[in-house]
């Protein structure tokens, strides 16, 4: 980093003002500062400070929300991925040993679910569709009270870890 | 507010920076530590206010949080000081827009301009006073110098002119400061 500490003024000085003068340059200048540092400007309030930084820890909150969703559709289409690659797999290999594919068993292989209900399956499968739904459509219960209280215990959370420091 | 400068070495800058990019308050908390006082003590001797360095310094901030994705390395101090300086200039031109307002009501608004300059005329010390003497270029020159610790190199790179116009305006400005100050 160049900042002015590590800059030499006398040789930057004499390039400029050549080195007659470069001295008179030099004391005008320590001297000017002089006065700056006798006289010290007022410090910022205490109040002042820890308003800022909670309007800070408030800002940067939604950009943190959104960091974390981002996360969690990534590993969602991973696992979506994951499960087709799976699928397509398991169905290959069955095929390729040439064993002749019953009904319903390949399902139960490569899908966790222990019983044969069919009802149930649909509705699991319609409740999935809707969750997709809202997610590609924004929604995404934003007006349900579980997002809410889950913000409100993101924001005491960040808060609690604000004030510890 | 010192100690925590000298305690900023580059690298923990750059971890600090770093997790401000990603969003984490407790490193933008770190940041207000170690830059809140210089700032502000730059943004009261170019304005002479305690109210309005108040404002400048939270905007400042504000604008950090924003604008910290699109620092792109180098020196850190140079952007933040740079965002500063725009930001005074801002409040510069509100001040101007603001004065002409305040021609057009001069009647209506004449008791709470009295009002204010009383208690700003109570605050400011001796320097604050000759400052004002100072044309505001080169009292923001003298201020950026002092408070950013930039070298000339940055600060003439900063306000886009010769390093030698930049060297020859603080030289003068300082010169001058210090006959107004009797010293």
């Amino acid at each position: 980093m160049d900042n002015r500490n590590d800059e030499n003024l006398k040789e930057l000085l004499e390039n400029f003002f050549g080195p007659g003068q470069t001295q008179m340059y030099l004391d005008d200048i320590e001297k000017g500062e002089q006065i700056l540092r006798e006289h010290p400007a007022p410090e910022p309030d205490d109040m002042l400070i820890a308003n800022i930084k909670a309007q800070i820890a408030l800002s940067a909150l939604p950009r943190r929300t959104s960091i974390i969703r981002r996360v969690e559709y990534k590993v969602a289409a991973v696992a979506a991925a994951l499960i087709i690659i799976t699928a397509i797999s398991t169905n290959w290999f069955e095929k390729s040993i040439d064993v002749e594919p019953k009904s319903g068993m390949q399902v139960a292989s490569v899908f966790p679910w222990e019983s044969y209900d069919i009802d149930a399956l649909h509705s699991e499968v319609e409740q999935i569709e809707d969750e997709l739904m809202d997610i590609e459509s924004g929604r995404e219960n934003l007006d349900s009270n579980n997002d809410i209280s889950e913000m409100e215990m993101e924001l005491i959370l960040i808060a609690g870890d604000f004030w510890k420091g | 507010m010192k100690s925590a400068e000298n305690m900023a070495k580059s690298d923990d800058l750059a971890l600090i920076i770093n997790g401000c990019r990603k969003g984490d308050a407790r490193c933008f908390s770190q940041l207000v530590d170690m830059y809140a006082g210089r700032c502000y003590s730059y943004f009261y001797r170019l304005t002479g206010n305690n109210d309005i360095s108040d404002e400048l310094l939270s905007e400042l901030f504000v604008k950090l949080v924003e604008k910290i994705t699109s620092y792109k390395g180098g020196s850190f101090e140079s952007w933040m000081f740079k965002i500063a300086t725009n930001i005074f200039h801002d409040f510069l031109r509100s001040k101007q827009r603001r004065q002409k307002l305040l021609d057009a009501r001069k009647e209506r608004l004449e008791s709470e301009f009295t009002e204010l300059k009383k208690t700003n005329d109570e605050q400011i010390d001796r320097l604050q006073i000759q400052l004002k003497r100072l044309d505001t270029d080169t009292r923001e020159l003298i201020m950026l110098r002092f408070y950013s610790q930039l070298s000339f190199k940055e600060i003439a790179q900063m306000r886009s002119e010769p390093i030698g116009t930049t060297l020859a305006k603080l030289h003068r400005g300082l010169k001058k400061l210090r006959e107004f100050m009797g010293e």
